[in-house]
C-alpha cells in the first residue's frame, strides 16, 4: 500500500471515533477547510481505506430583477390588474409594466387584442406563476421559464460524506503511526502572512519538496564580462596609486605620431594602417621644438631624422592608433614629476576584421615620470601588475618600439600556452619627452587588453567581444575562478 | 616586420658555434625564433636594426653576444678608381646614389639567398617599399665602367631582368610584374632614373628592374652595388649594411668615386658617453671599464676615457643609434635582460580614477539593477544603421573616415542606441525577454563625449516601461529635468518624449517605431531611451 500522508492519517484517526461524517464537520475537527479534507479523502479512497459520497442540492436564487418581482408580482400580474374588457391599448402603455407584461401576457394567452383596446380572455389569471415564483421546485416548467428570463438562478450546492471502510478501520487499529497525536499539525505550502502573525506557523507542517531538482535559472542584469576585467585592471592601477586619464578619440597626426618621434615616413603613419579623417587640427604652442627634434635631435644628443617636417602632416587628424597619444599630453600638461597615470581607452587600426582582428580595441596604458625612476623600475612594474592581473611568471625581451629606448617585450606563462607576448614597455626617448620640458625618464607600458581577455575569458574569437551573445553574457559568472598561472619552472 | 632564413650550416660555418646555442641566445638580443625546421630557422628581427637582416649579420652579432668575437668589426675600403657620374636633371626625380664594388665574392646558393633576402628586407625596412632606397647588384665582369646615373628618356629600350626580349621602360611599367608593383613611384615623371655603363649598355632601371645582362650567379666573382633613393642618408645606411655584410663573407670592399666623393668609407661614428646617465637610465650600477665590455660584446668599440666617461665607435651598418640612450639599450641587452634586480620605484602618488569613468560605472550599477546586460559594440558604424534605419535624418555632425576598411564601417556613431538595436537582431534567436544596455564613446563635431543607451525587447514593452526606466536612471544619476513631447522619427508619434535638462535636450526616450523594428528584422515591441551623460551633474568639461 502507497505511503499515507500525515493528512490521510489524521484524518483516519478521526474517522475511526466518528465512522460517518459530513466534510466540514470533519475540517473543523481537523482544522482545515472542507475542500482540503476532501482532497484527503479522495486520497484514502483510492487506498480503499475510506469511502466518499457525494450529494447535490440543488437550490434556487433571485436575481436583482427577482427580487423586485417577488415583492411587487410580475410584470404580467401587475399588468393585468389594470385590464377590464376592451380596456383602450394605448392607456396601458402608460403602465411602468407594460414592456415585458404586455408580451407575456399575450405569449400565454391570457389576453385578446381587437380594435386597440385589449381584453382578458376567460378567468385569465398568473397565480401559478406566482406560486412558481415564491417556491420554486426543481424540474417544474414554470421555474424553468423563470430561470430562463434571468429571474431566478439554479446553484447546485455538493456536499461530502465521509465514512471509514473495515479496512481502515483496521489499519487504524494496527498501525501506531495513525493517531490523533498530529491532531493539529497541516501540512501547507505557502506560507502566509496570517500564519506568520497568528502564531498558527506553530501548528503547521511545512511540505518537504525535492532539492535534488534544478530550478530554472534565472539571470540578474550584469555588467559585460569583457567591461569586468578592465574593471579589474583599472582596480589594480588604482590602488597602485595611478590617475587615470581619458581624452578624444580624434586626434591630430601631431600627438599621435610627431609628438612620439614617429618620422613621418614611417610606415606605420601610411594609410593603409591609419584611419584618417579629412579634418585638420592646429598644433599646440612649441610643436616647433617637435619639429627641430625630428629634422636635427633639438638639443639633445639625437641626430634626429634627418631631412624636412611637414607641418601639414602633423595637421591631419586621424582615429587615434594607440593611447601613447593621451599619456604624452598628459605628461606635456603634468612636465613636473612624480606622475603616475593610466588610461584604458579604446584604440583604431585600420584593420579588417578576423577572429584575432578588430579594426577597434581596447589598449591599457601606464606611465611612470619620477627622479630617479629606471629601465629596473620599468621591468618591476610590469612584474608587479602582471602579477596582479594573475600572471605570477614574467620574463622579458629586448624589443623595438619607436618612442621607447630602451625598450622591452613582456613575457607571461599560461599553462597549456607557454611563453606568451604580453604587450610592450620602455622608456620615452629623449626625443619624445624633451620638448615638454620633462627632464626625468618616463617609464611607459601598454598592452591589448582583448589579448588578455582571450586568455582570461577562455575566448577564440575577438569579435565575441563587440557581437556578443547574449547567452555568452547570461552564463558568464561575474565572479571569475581566478587561477593563478605559475611557469614550467614551479 | 622582416622574417628572416637561417640556414644551420651557413650560420654555423660564419658563427663559429653550433645553431642550438646561437638560437636559445637569439632572442635575447632583441628576436622571436618563429620557426625551427631541420635544415634552417625563421627568425623575425626589428625594423630598426636592418644590419640583422642577413645570415652575415646574425653571426656577426651573435659572435659577439657569443664572446666568440668581440669588439668593432674593422673593414677596409681601397679605392677602385671607378667613377659613377649623376645627371643633374634627375635632382627632382631621384637624386641620391650610392655604390661600391665588392670584389673576390665566392657565391654558393646559401649566400645569393641571403644577399637578395637582406636585399628585400633593405627595401621594405629602409627602402620604404624602394621609393626612398633602392638597391641593385650586377656582375661587375659584364659591363664598362665609368658608370652613369642618367634621367632617361622613357622610350629607352633593354631587356629588364627574367625577360627575354627588349621592352621600353614605359612598357616595363606595364608588362614586367615588377613594373607593375613598383610603377606609382616614377610614373609621373617625364624622365625615368636609368644606370648604364660607359658603352650604353643598361644596368638597372631604379627602382624597378636591373638589366638581364648583369645578372648575378654563382659565378660572378666581383659586383657593382648601386644603391639610388631620396634620402642620403637612408642610401648610405643600405649601402653600408650591404658591403659589411659581403665583407663578412671574405669579400674585399672597394670604393668608388661618386661626382668626386669616395663611397662608401665604413667608417664608425665616434660618440662619446656619460658612464653616470647610462647607470641612471637602466638602474644598474656599472664601472666604466664593465660598460665597455658590455659595448664589446654588442660589437661597437669601447674605451673608458675616466671613471665617468666612455669613447665609443658604432659601426657603420648601426643605423638604430641615433641618440646616446640607444647605446645604454645596448648595454642593458648585454647585461641580460633576465639579470636586472626588478623592483618598483618608491615613487608615492595617489591614484584617482577619471569623473567620466566613475560615472559610467555609476551607470552600470544602476542598469545592472534595473535588470538591463551590458553590451559593448564597435564604435564604427555606417550611415545606413546610424540614421536610415532609425528614419533619421543624416547627420552633419557626423565623423566620417577617408578609407573605410569595409561598407560597414565608414564613420564614428554619433548615437548608440541603432548599435543597441543591431545587437538585439544579432540576438533574435535568444529568449525573452531581453534588456541590453551600452554605455561609451561618441563623437560629434569631432568631439569625444559619453552616452548611455537601453532598449528592451519583448511582448509587452512600451511606453511606459521606456518612461519607467528612463525616470529610474535619472532620478539615481540626480539629474533634473522634464519631459516633452519629441518627434523623433525612431520613435512611435504619441509614444515619445524628448529629456530636457538645464534648457537642453540631453535624450530621448518611447516606443521605437514599427519601421525601424522592421529595418533590424525585429519581431516585437521594443522600449528604449538614449541619454547624453554629460548631462550628469559634475561630469567633467574636457
Amino acid at each position: 500500500m502507497a505511503e499515507l500522508t500525515q493528512n490521510e492519517k489524521r484524518l483516519l484517526a478521526i474517522l475511526e471515533k466518528e465512522h460517518k461524517a459530513d466534510a466540514p464537520h470533519l475540517a473543523s475537527l481537523l482544522d482545515a477547510t472542507p475542500e482540503a479534507v476532501v482532497q484527503w479523502a479522495h486520497l484514502a479512497e483510492e487506498k480503499g481505506l475510506v469511502s466518499l459520497e457525494r450529494f447535490v442540492d440543488k437550490a434556487f436564487i433571485y436575481t436583482d430583477e427577482g427580487k423586485e418581482y417577488l415583492k411587487h408580482g410580475l410584470p404580467e400580474t401587475q399588468l393585468l390588474k389594470f385590464i377590464r374588457n376592451d380596456t383602450p391599448l394605448a392607456d396601458l402603455q402608460k403602465h411602468a409594466a407594460f414592456r415585458i407584461g404586455f408580451g407575456q401576457l399575450r405569449k400565454k394567452g391570457l389576453i385578446s387584442v381587437k380594435n386597440g383596446t385589449v381584453s382578458k380572455v376567460g378567468e385569465s389569471s398568473t397565480a401559478d406563476d406566482e406560486t412558481a415564483l415564491k417556491n420554486p421546485q426543481a424540474g417544474d416548467p414554470r421555474t424553468k421559464e423563470l430561470i430562463k428570463r434571468g429571474i431566478l438562478q439554479e446553484t447546485e450546492t455538493v456536499t461530502y460524506r465521509v465514512s471509514i471502510t473495515l479496512e481502515g478501520t483496521a489499519l487504524v487499529k494496527k498501525s501506531h503511526t495513525i493517531t490523533l497525536e498530529s491532531e493539529h499539525k497541516i501540512v501547507i505550502g505557502t506560507l502566509s502572512r496570517d500564519q506568520i502573525i497568528s502564531r498558527e506557523w506553530k501548528n503547521l507542517n511545512f511540505r518537504r519538496y525535492d532539492v535534488a531538482k534544478l530550478p530554472k535559472r534565472v539571470y540578474p542584469g550584469k555588467t559585460h564580462p569583457y567591461q569586468r576585467l578592465i574593471e579589474e585592471m583599472r582596480q589594480i592601477l588604482l590602488e597602485m596609486g595611478f590617475t587615470e586619464i581619458y581624452g578624444d578619440i580624434v586626434q591630430s597626426s601631431f600627438w599621435n605620431f610627431d609628438a612620439l618621434f614617429q618620422p613621418q615616413d614611417h610606415p606605420a603613419r601610411e594609410m593603409q594602417d591609419t584611419f584618417y579623417l579629412k579634418e585638420q587640427a592646429p598644433l599646440p604652442a612649441g610643436w616647433e621644438k617637435v619639429r627641430d627634434m625630428h629634422e636635427r635631435g633639438g638639443e639633445t644628443s639625437s641626430t634626429g631624422w634627418g631631412g624636412t617636417w611637414n607641418k601639414k602632416k602633423a595637421e591631419q587628424c586621424v582615429l587615434r592608433t594607440h593611447t601613447t597619444s593621451l599619456s604624452i599630453q598628459h605628461l606635456a600638461a603634468n612636465p613636473n614629476p612624480p606622475v603616475k597615470a593610466f588610461c584604458i581607452s579604446r584604440v583604431y587600426r585600420r584593420e579588417a576584421i578576423d577572429p584575432t582582428h578588430t579594426p577597434e580595441f581596447e589598449q591599457l596604458e601606464g606611465i611612470v615620470m619620477d627622479k630617479g625612476v629606471s629601465f629596473r623600475h620599468l621591468l618591476g612594474y610590469l612584474k608587479e601588475f602582471y602579477g596582479r592581473m594573475g600572471f605570477e611568471d614574467v620574463r622579458f625581451r629586448p624589443a623595438y618600439f619607436p618612442y621607447t629606448e630602451p625598450s622591452v617585450e613582456p613575457e607571461i606563462y599560461v599553462d597549456g600556452l607557454g611563453w606568451v607576448e604580453m604587450g610592450g614597455a620602455g622608456i620615452f626617448r629623449e626625443e619624445v619627452t624633451a620638448p615638454w620640458g620633462i627632464t626625468y625618464p618616463v617609464l611607459a607600458w601598454g598592452l591589448g587588453v582583448s589579448r588578455v581577455a582571450m586568455l582570461k575569458l577562455g575566448l577564440k574569437d575577438l569579435r565575441l567581444l563587440y557581437r556578443s551573445d547574449i547567452e555568452w553574457i547570461r552564463e558568464s559568472p561575474v565572479h571569475r575562478d581566478q587561477k593563478v598561472t605559475k611557469g614550467g619552472r614551479k | 616586420m622582416a622574417v628572416i632564413g637561417l640556414p644551420y650550416k651557413y650560420l654555423e660555418r660564419l658563427t663559429g658555434t653550433d645553431h642550438e646555442t646561437i638560437l636559445a641566445r637569439l632572442p635575447m638580443i632583441g628576436s622571436e625564433v618563429e620557426r625551427q625546421e631541420a635544415d634552417h630557422a625563421d627568425v623575425e628581427f626589428f625594423p630598426d636594426r636592418p644590419d640583422l637582416f642577413s645570415v652575415e649579420g646574425v653571426s656577426r652579432a651573435m659572435r659577439g653576444f657569443l664572446d666568440i668575437e668581440t669588439g668593432l668589426p674593422r673593414y677596409t675600403v681601397k679605392p677602385s678608381g671607378i667613377k659613377f657620374t649623376v645627371d643633374p636633371n634627375l635632382a627632382t626625380i631621384r637624386p641620391c646614389l650610392g655604390s661600391a664594388i665588392i670584389r673576390n665574392v665566392t657565391f654558393d646558393e646559401e649566400s645569393i639567398l641571403s644577399i637578395m633576402g637582406l636585399q628585400e628586407a633593405l627595401h621594405w625596412a629602409v627602402g620604404r617599399g624602394r621609393s626612398k632606397v633602392a638597391i641593385g647588384i650586377h656582375d661587375l665582369d659584364t659591363i664598362k665602367p665609368p658608370f652613369h646615373y642618367i634621367a632617361s628618356p622613357r622610350s629607352r629600350k633593354f631587356i629588364p631582368l627574367d625577360f627575354e626580349r627588349e621592352l621600353s621602360m614605359d612598357e616595363i611599367l606595364v608588362e614586367h610584374p615588377k613594373g607593375r608593383d613598383y610603377a606609382k613611384i616614377v610614373k609621373d615623371f617625364p624622365l625615368f632614373p636609368l644606370i648604364i655603363d660607359n658603352e650604353n649598355n643598361v644596368c638597372s632601371f631604379p627602382p624597378i628592374i636591373n638589366g638581364e645582362r648583369t645578372r648575378v650567379t654563382t659565378s660572378t666573382r666581383n659586383i657593382l652595388l648601386d644603391t639610388t633613393g631620396t634620402d642620403n642618408k637612408a642610401v648610405q645606411v643600405a649601402v653600408n649594411i650591404i658591403c659589411t655584410a659581403m665583407a663578412e663573407t671574405g669579400a674585399a670592399i672597394e670604393s668608388v668615386e661618386i661626382e668626386g666623393v669616395q663611397t662608401p668609407l665604413l667608417a664608425p661614428m665616434e660618440r662619446i658617453i656619460s658612464v653616470r646617465e647610462c647607470c641612471d637610465l637602466i638602474g644598474v650600477e656599472l664601472p666604466a671599464t664593465e660598460i665597455a665590455n658590455l659595448l664589446e660584446k654588442m660589437r661597437f668599440g669601447a674605451q673608458p676615457v675616466d671613471r665617468g666617461t666612455v669613447k665609443v665607435q658604432v659601426p657603420c651598418y648601426r643605423a638604430d643609434i641615433m641618440h646616446d640612450w640607444d647605446i645604454f639599450e645596448d648595454v642593458a641587452i648585454a647585461y641580460g635582460y633576465d639579470k636586472f634586480a626588478v623592483e618598483i620605484s618608491p615613487t608615492f602618488a595617489i591614484g584617482r580614477a577619471h569623473p567620466v569613468y566613475t560615472i559610467a560605472a555609476q551607470v552600470r550599477g544602476i542598469l545592472a539593477g534595473l535588470g538591463y546586460l551590458e553590451m559593448m559594440p564597435f564604435t564604427l558604424t555606417n550611415e545606413r544603421v546610424l540614421y536610415d534605419a532609425m528614419q533619421r535624418e543624416r547627420s552633419s555632425r557626423v565623423l566620417s573616415l577617408m578609407h573605410p576598411i569595409s561598407e560597414e564601417h565608414t564613420v564614428v556613431r554619433t548615437d548608440i542606441l541603432p548599435l543597441l538595436l543591431e545587437m538585439l537582431q544579432v540576438n533574435k534567436p535568444r529568449e525573452l525577454p531581453q534588456c541590453l544596455f551600452a554605455t561609451g564613446d561618441v563623437i560629434e563635431d569631432m568631439r569625444t563625449t559619453q552616452r548611455l543607451a537601453a532598449a528592451s525587447i519583448h511582448l509587452n514593452a512600451d511606453l511606459s516601461e521606456a518612461y519607467a526606466c528612463t525616470d529610474a536612471v535619472l532620478h539615481e544619476l540626480s539629474i533634473t529635468y522634464i519631459v516633452q513631447e519629441s518627434k523623433d522619427p525612431a520613435f512611435i508619434d504619441g509614444r515619445r518624449g524628448d529629456i530636457i535638462a538645464g534648457g537642453k535636450k540631453v535624450g530621448v526616450f518611447g516606443e521605437i517605431h514599427p519601421s525601424v523594428l522592421n529595418a533590424f528584422d525585429l519581431e516585437h515591441p521594443v522600449a528604449a531611451f538614449e541619454l547624453d551623460l554629460r548631462a550628469v551633474p559634475g561630469y567633467p568639461a574636457l
